[in-house]
């Protein structure tokens, strides 16, 4: 087999585009040609176009309605593409209702009838002809309305089966009248009336006398639901043989998360979505289907408008037991602003995101953003949301014993510091003799407010201008908004602008281009860091001594700027030291920019050529201040990245008719990924001048380079079969090659099938139901190493002031035989509309399997590497999704709609490799918890140590310590939630709207850090039990004899600090269910907007994570995670969970 | 119409048939390198590494145990209080050194092939090995040994554990076979080598000096072995002179791999503050240490010892006081006590001794006084282990570590050895010299003080220790052990006992 380089393959690419650009420069000609030509099928807009100097009809008629206060009905789509001179509607005031009405329908084939004094119907002439040509005939009346609500249905035709010139259209009140011509007197009738949106029926007349009530039952908006799939492509709901979810853009705009991620919790079945407790700017770890991969971030792929953006956080995600500099720096998803957000579809993996290949494997989050549209004017749509954020989790911590040591509280200023963190003192009984470390004496008594008081009210307001329009040959929408955060966490601000400009052009029948272009520049301050104590800020208020109110350790620093002692340990920095002194900046300017020239140089055939450069520019410094405690002379760590993901896609697509009845679309396509790291880490400790922050003043500085090219080259295809509308096959193959592979392993081919079966439309079923749908698919989807250079052994050279350094570059054991893995996928299920498509039921079943995962595992030291990338074992993810919705009320001016989704899925580490049975993902700070991935078990097993007991309970004692037993390591409960599910109610009551969504997730076990050292300083309640007269243990030795001794007073800090080595203490049930978001809306009025020349407008109120019904964490909030990588079931002290409540105004113009 | 559509479609079948039939890949080679790596060892920088590192791998921890040092805190003081919840401290050693030293060794060896010419280059490596190897198996008994490091070239990701004493045997072998090997006349490292840039006479010294005192960490076990080695280490020649000692040079400033690992260590986590108040940890001398020192007049209390008095760092004998290890809180007269002295044991560009004149003297003086050496007497090579010990903190610091010779021998004066006591007596007094003398590698204490009981420190039971109020006899491995390693670490369990601190390991046996 020759090989082709990337050049060649660019050529290639390059051939299709100069192809393309020939045509369109001939196809130019053509349109200038041609430009009074009405384009009926402008573009996939249905919407009415402008020319220049004219207005549309349908304007025009607005404006009458509103100069003559009137109603005026019509047929939908009679006055689509239809203009009027503009000068037409410059002088309505001056002319009659009726001349108005003459001379704007004249042009056209239209006429009018009034109705009444303030009603007027429009018709089409031949109607009106044929209603007019019947003299004296029988006149059929009635009245048509909607079979659910009983209300009129305006507009609908109303024809005879046997000459539909023969018709009428209803009126506002649905009644029509239809004069019947004398030639078909006599005859039997039959009527036909039609409505879009409505299953057409037909109605024999009996009694042509006497007026005809006729009910037109809603047709199923669902079965001709378009969603968007795989490289953006629009598909009917109906012929998918997958599950695809899709949310609009307005269910993110409203009750808004900075991190539009985030806004995905509890919506959509089968997705695992959480914020992290990281304050403005933080990341977002989605899992779709749960964790498919033993060690990869297991997170989707992002796709705006069809390609894959970059989600990665700079410098790497946060850490379980970080200290110092350990922040996270936001992932790429938050750089979307929502309100350019159409809608979000959710390939779920397996076939949905076949074609997308490799990184798909994980499922795809698939953002449409929003487009210009044919329109008069410029269209201008404003949103503004301010909303507030307040710490909604406080510690259930004991308020008996305060400040102090072996049962004494401090009276002089060196005990109120050496025990400024430890609440092992006396009876907090609000005695006047206590002395704490702002050297004060203050009454002994709780301070139950110290995170009150520590955090303010975090606030951000967004606000986001959007400008668009366009004509039949162009169109465009730019936006700017800008986002503008303040944390919780005194000094945090995030700051995000974010410009879209979105360009289509038609530049002839044939020929049309698409250019997007999103620039951002995200400016983030102070990050809050977590995991371990040094450099923390929220570990001061959580963890400070329970009579000490934390506002007598500000401001933090002395006169010279120095951290002002707290406690006897300088690692457990002062908060406000941290908050005033510690600085983090960090600034991300982001371009992602996409152009598409597609060509259909005949009907059904298009060729599609796109590019697409996601580039992103991070500064990121963060500095330990001169003055801290435990590191006097302070650190800088500092990031500097440039990272881009380049895409080049080009496809073809044909659709044709292959015999009456069936028709197939093949697509067939060529797709280099490029993506390129260059990043320098900037580390150094000690500045030489204090107090003078630059990498240029350090007395110990290294710099060191990564950069890092990966490159994945593709072609596939597929095949969509269309039987009747009645039976759909899809057939999809992909091949990749992976440059981070070895050569002689490096390209997979996968294949998909899926099939859908309109159940509904083949057979007759109980009228009960209104659609039923089958389908099920089958997929492979294969991936490479995320990372290059892990297939040779290389060497580095180490920073060294003396003799040359090198050693070994990583502490990873590359693997010259990686070869790539693969991820299959059944899926099965059904989709029923019932009770007239007011409850709908959608089940999905799926089983889900990753072989030959790469894998980077950590591996016992002692084989001189840390970790190794292999390609082992078999992860499993079986599970169901159900989502169930309806209209349990609907009236004219009150609805009800519910729905509920539900997911189960059953993550299991089938196999490891042969030898190999544990594979370690983090483990907390003191390694007092473990994440592991075992065989057989669960992925993500918490991992650690248990008091050991005997077979009647009790504890065992070590004799010579006396203390408990420490059991061998143990699985503890596995980390990740394998049941999730989401309850959305909208209620709606003329101009009010109300929404809520519940959501909860059941079955996980979260181990707190917070409660490692509130056990050992005294803070939880357990450590209670002995504070008066000592602590008396009872159980067995290790022979099994009885056992007891007395703890005293003053060895409990000690007893109860060794409990840290008993993991299960701090392991708790991580279930929840919460009142995640509640939306109150009111539409302003129309006609009062009008005056003031607004289209629309609304004003909401909005809260987000407003209560948690339930929870088990009687310290924490059980979604208290901090990093967005796998490495979950971890509190570790970072920024308190918030809830938020804000105000939203949307206006457009 | 008809025939375009034929083209089209022909065009784009064969457009997707060249690239669906040759596949994409012809710049992966290259791209797939790493533009910052080389692919070729260096073995000379690698050994540098190795050699730094082999040397700044210590539990700092032993400082505490062997009683010179303590803190308040618990999480700092554990090696003097033995806190239970802080064991997970002592498997550092462990941890770190099979990443570090142990397999840039390998890859030393591996890059420096089997070639005759380069068999100093092999021999080096060969004695720095045993070295690295021989302090951690004192540490934690049985270790990875056979399959240790082996997890590129072998894919070996679980290594067994051999037993310590075949790991010693092997030890010994090795150092026997490197000795004999070096040859003056081939290539060495040359400043490559940290020690000796690249002497083979004194390669040769150390290798017999290590031989020595694997040799004497026989004597419980097997006193046979203990009694051959040991004279075949002695006969080989063992280092006994000031410009002998095996040492490591640092730069001092620059990178912290340039600077004295101990001095760096003891300042940042500790004294970097040096106003004796805001110690980070907490640390200062322990009372022990101090009083020793006090009450014996030793010379070296003034070099090692400050207390911070008015802002400066006073080394007035009279003022130096030690800190107890029993206190939980920070006491108010925190700043009284003493501290390590920043211009000896905190100066960051002192050498790190790794082999003295002085052990090799009290090694020989307990060969000469068990009759195996009788070249010299048991005194004479207890005095001179005593003057060597005093000297070397001139080489440590110049002249802030310079003893005189008047100094030394008043010392040596007032501790004669008793010639006529009991070999127990005898060891009592050369290991009591020995804990001073080699102060501060408490790791090389910590073996003696397991092998002779001298000196007879008195265990610390505090609230809440591990032992029990006794001093540990091991280490701990990491917890990732029974995690990642689980087969091999349980069958070391069952052959050594308890992953207990006090357990005995192999030589340590009663």
């Amino acid at each position: 087999m020759r090989k082709l380089d990337s050049s060649n393959f660019l050529r290639c690419c390059c051939f299709l585009m100069v192809l393309l650009g020939r045509s369109a420069y001939g196809y130019a000609q053509m349109a200038l040609t041609s430009n009074n030509r009405i384009h009926a099928k402008s573009y996939g807009y249905t919407a009415p176009q402008v020319v220049e100097n004219k207005v549309l009809l349908k304007d025009a008629l607005d404006n009458l309605k509103k100069q003559f206060n009137v109603q005026i009905a019509y047929q939908e789509g009679l006055l689509d593409n239809k203009f009027v001179p503009a000068n037409l509607t410059s002088n309505i005031s001056q002319l009659t209702l009726d001349d108005n009405l003459k001379q704007l329908l004249s042009a056209f084939q239209l006429t009018y009838r009034k109705i009444n004094d303030n009603q007027i119907s429009i018709f089409t002439v031949k109607d009106l002809t044929s209603t007019n040509a019947a003299v004296a005939a029988v006149t059929l009346t009635g009245k048509v309305v909607d079979a659910g609500d009983g209300q009129p249905v305006v507009g609908a035709s109303v024809y005879l089966k046997i000459d539909n010139k023969v018709g009428a259209i209803t009126d506002i009140t649905g009644s029509f009248k239809l004069i019947v011509p004398d030639k078909y007197s006599g005859r039997a009738l039959t009527l036909v009336i039609a409505y879009i949106g409505y299953n057409q029926e037909e109605v024999v007349v009996s009694d042509p006398a006497s007026a005809l009530q006729i009910k037109l039952a809603q047709n199923n908006k669902a079965l001709n639901e378009v969603v968007v799939t795989a490289l953006g492509i629009s598909k009917q709901k109906k012929s998918l043989g997958y599950s695809v979810t899709e949310v609009k853009g307005t269910e993110f705009t409203q009750a808004r998360e900075n991190n539009v991620a985030n806004a995905l919790t509890g919506k959509v079945a089968g997705v695992n979505a959480a914020g992290l407790s990281t304050g403005p700017g933080g990341s977002s770890r989605v899992v779709i289907r749960g964790n498919g991969g033993l060690a990869g971030d297991n997170q989707p792929l992002y796709v705006v408008n069809g390609m894959p953006i970059d989600n990665s956080v700079p410098g790497g995600a946060a850490t379980v037991n970080g200290i110092t500099n350990n922040v996270d720096r936001g992932d790429g998803i938050a750089a979307i602003n929502p309100d350019d957000i159409e809608s979000i579809s959710v390939l779920k993996g397996g076939t949905a995101a076949a074609l997308y290949g490799s990184r798909a494997a994980n499922g795809v989050i698939l953002i449409t953003t929003k487009k210009g549209r044919i329109q008069k004017g410029v269209g201008v749509e404003f949103n503004s949301t301010a909303t507030y954020d307040n710490v909604a989790v406080f510690p259930d911590y004991q308020y008996e014993y305060g400040q102090g040591d072996g049962g004494v509280k401090p009276t002089t200023l060196a005990a109120a510091q050496a025990s400024g963190r430890r609440s092992w003192g006396a009876k907090i009984d609000g005695s006047t003799d206590y002395v704490a470390v702002d050297g004060n004496t203050h009454p002994y008594v709780a301070q139950k407010n110290n995170l009150k008081n520590f955090y303010q009210t975090g606030s951000t307001y967004t606000n986001s201008l959007a400008f668009l329009g366009g004509n039949e040959a162009f169109t465009y929408r730019f936006s700017a908004a800008d986002l503008n955060s303040k944390g919780i966490l005194p000094g945090t601000t995030y700051d995000r602008k974010t410009f879209n400009l979105a360009l289509n052009g038609k530049l002839s029948d044939k020929l049309s281009i698409e250019a997007l272009a999103q620039y951002n520049v995200e400016t983030g301050h102070n990050r809050t860091g977590a995991g371990d104590a040094l450099g923390n800020p929220n570990w001061t208020p959580l963890e400070v001594a329970n009579t000490v109110d934390v506002r007598w350790l500000k401001p933090g620093y002395d006169a010279l700027g120095n951290e002002q002692i707290w406690n006897d340990a300088s690692i457990a920095s002062n908060g406000y030291f941290v908050i005033n002194k510690y600085k983090e900046d960090d600034v991300k300017n982001r371009f992602i920019g996409q152009g598409s020239v597609i060509y259909s140089p005949i009907k059904d055939l298009t060729f599609k050529a796109t590019i697409s450069r996601d580039f992103f520019n991070y500064n990121y410094s963060n500095i330990l201040p001169t003055g801290t405690l435990y590191i006097p002379n302070g650190q800088y760590a500092g990031i500097k990245s440039d990272v881009s993901e380049t895409n080049e896609l080009a496809t073809v697509s044909y659709k044709t008719k292959i015999i009456r009845d069936l028709s197939v679309n093949v697509l067939g396509g060529v797709n280099s990924r490029k993506n390129t790291t260059n990043q320098l880490t900037f580390s150094g400790s000690q500045f030489t001048i204090p107090y003078f922050y630059s990498f240029t003043n350090l007395a110990v500085s290294s710099t060191t380079p990564y950069n890092a090219k990966v490159v994945t080259n593709s072609v596939f295809g597929s095949a969509d079969f269309d039987y009747k509308s009645l039976v759909f096959l899809s057939f999809t193959g992909r091949k990749d090659w992976f440059s981070t592979l070895s050569p002689k392993s490096n390209s997979i081919f996968y294949p998909s099938i899926g099939g859908s079966f309109i159940l509904s439309d083949a057979v007759k079923l109980p009228e009960f139901f209104n659609l039923a749908k089958l389908r099920g698919s089958w997929a492979q989807v294969g991936g490479g190493a995320p990372d290059p250079y892990v297939i040779n052994l290389t060497y580095s050279n180490v920073p060294s002031a003396g003799q040359p350094l090198q050693n070994v570059t990583s502490n990873n054991i590359t693997n010259s035989n990686l070869k790539p893995y693969t991820s299959t996928t059944f899926e099965g299920g059904f989709e029923l509309q019932m009770l007239k498509n007011r409850l709908g039921l959608d089940v999905t079943l799926y089983d889900r399997k990753t072989t030959n995962d790469i894998v980077n595992t950590a591996i016992s030291s002692t084989s001189g590497y840390n970790n190794v990338i292999l390609n082992v074992g078999e992860v499993s993810n079986r599970g169901i999704e159900v989502l169930l919705n309806g209209t349990p009320v609907k009236t004219s001016s009150f609805t009800w709609t519910a729905s509920y989704n539900v997911a189960y899925n059953d993550n299991k580490v089938v196999k490891l490799a042969p030898g190999l049975n544990t594979i370690q993902l983090a483990t907390s700070v003191g390694n007092w918890g473990i994440l592991d991935n075992i065989e057989g078990k669960p992925f993500g097993m918490l991992v650690g140590t248990r008091m050991q007991k005997d077979a009647q309970g009790n504890v065992v004692f070590n004799a010579t310590t006396g203390l408990p037993v420490q059991t061998p390591l143990q699985q503890l409960g596995k980390s990740v939630a394998p049941l999730t599910m989401g309850l959305t109610n909208e209620f709606r009551y003329k101009r009010f709207s109300l929404n809520f969504l519940i959501d909860g997730k059941f079955g996980n076990k979260v181990f707190s850090v917070m409660e490692v050292y509130a056990t050992r300083l005294g803070l939880m309640k357990s450590t209670l039990p002995g504070r008066e007269n000592g602590l008396v243990l009872n159980g067995v030795d290790q022979t099994g004899a009885p056992y007891t001794r007395t703890v005293p007073v003053s060895g409990l800090r000690s007893y109860y600090d060794n409990y840290k080595t008993y993991s299960d203490l701090f392991l708790h049930d991580g279930s929840f269910v919460k009142l995640r978001q509640v939306i109150l809306s009111y539409a302003l009025p129309t006609n009062l907007l009008n005056k003031v020349k607004i289209q629309s407008a609304s004003i909401s109120f909005v809260a987000r994570n407003l209560w948690t019904i339930y929870k088990q964490t009687d310290n924490f909030d059980p979604e208290q995670s901090f990093t967005n990588s796998n490495a979950q079931g971890f509190e570790s002290i970072g920024l308190p969970r918030t809830r938020s409540l804000g105000v939203n105004l949307a206006v457009k113009f | 119409m008809k025939r375009h559509l034929t083209k089209y479609i022909y065009c784009s079948l064969v457009m997707l048939g060249i690239i669906a039939t040759q596949s994409c890949t012809k710049n992966f080679d290259t791209l797939n390198v790493n533009p910052d790596a080389s692919s070729k060892a260096v073995p000379q920088y690698i050994f540098t590494k190795a050699q730094y590192d082999g040397t700044a791998r210590m539990l700092d921890l032993l400082l505490g145990t062997m009683q010179y040092t303590t803190s308040f805190n618990d999480v700092a003081g554990f090696g003097s209080k033995y806190v239970l919840s802080q064991s997970p401290q002592s498997a550092a050693a462990f941890t770190n050194a099979y990443p570090n030293e142990i397999n840039e060794l390998g890859e030393v060896l591996k890059a420096v092939g089997t070639d005759a010419s380069q068999v100093n280059l092999q021999a080096e490596a060969r004695i720095w090995k045993v070295y690295c190897f021989s302090r951690l198996t004192d540490l934690y008994g049985d270790i990875p040994y056979s399959q240790a490091a082996q997890g590129y070239n072998q894919a070996i990701y679980k290594p067994a554990y051999d037993a310590q004493k075949d790991i010693y045997a092997d030890l010994l072998k090795e150092l026997d076979q490197a000795a004999q090997s070096l040859d003056a006349a081939k290539t060495t490292f040359g400043s490559a080598d940290l020690i000796y840039g690249g002497n083979t006479v004194k390669w040769k010294k150390f290798a017999y000096s290590l031989m020595l005192r694997c040799a004497m960490r026989m004597t419980k076990v097997d006193i046979a072995q203990a009694q051959t080695w040991a004279t075949k280490a002695i006969a080989g020649g063992v280092i006994l002179d000031d410009a002998d000692v095996a040492k490591v040079a640092y730069v001092g400033a620059g990178q912290d791999i340039n600077k004295n690992p101990l001095a760096l260590d003891l300042y940042n986590n500790d004294y970097i503050a040096g106003n004796g108040s805001t110690n980070t940890e907490g640390g200062k001398y322990q009372d022990v240490f101090i009083n020793y020192l006090k009450a014996n007049k030793d010379p070296r209390l003034a070099v090692v010892s400050v207390v911070w008095n008015g802002g400066a760092a006073d080394t007035t004998s009279a003022i130096q006081k030690g800190m107890s290890a029993g206190l939980n809180a920070k006491p108010a007269d925190f700043v009284t006590y003493s501290e390590p002295n920043p211009k000896t044991i905190l100066l960051l560009n002192s050498p790190r001794l790794v082999f003295t004149a002085a052990e090799s003297y009290f090694l020989l003086s307990e060969a000469a006084a068990r009759g195996w050496y009788t070249a010299a007497t048991a005194e004479s090579l207890y005095q001179n282990g005593i003057a060597a010990s005093m000297r070397q903190w001139s080489i440590i610091a110049g002249s802030a570590g310079t003893i005189t010779t008047v100094q030394i021998n008043s010392y040596i004066n007032a501790h004669p050895f008793n010639t006529g006591g009991t070999l127990d007596q005898k060891m009592e007094q050369i290991y009591t010299q020995f804990w001073v003398g080699v102060f501060p590698d408490a790791q090389e204490v910590f073996a003696s003080y397991r092998r002779t009981g001298h000196p007879a420190l008195v265990p610390n039971n505090y609230v809440g220790n591990a032992t029990g109020g006794k001093i540990f006899r091991r280490m701990q491995y990491p917890v990732s052990e029974q995690n990642l390693n689980a087969a091999s670490y349980a069958a070391a369990i069952a052959r050594q006992g308890s992953d207990d601190f006090l357990t005995r390991i192999w030589w340590d046996k009663q």
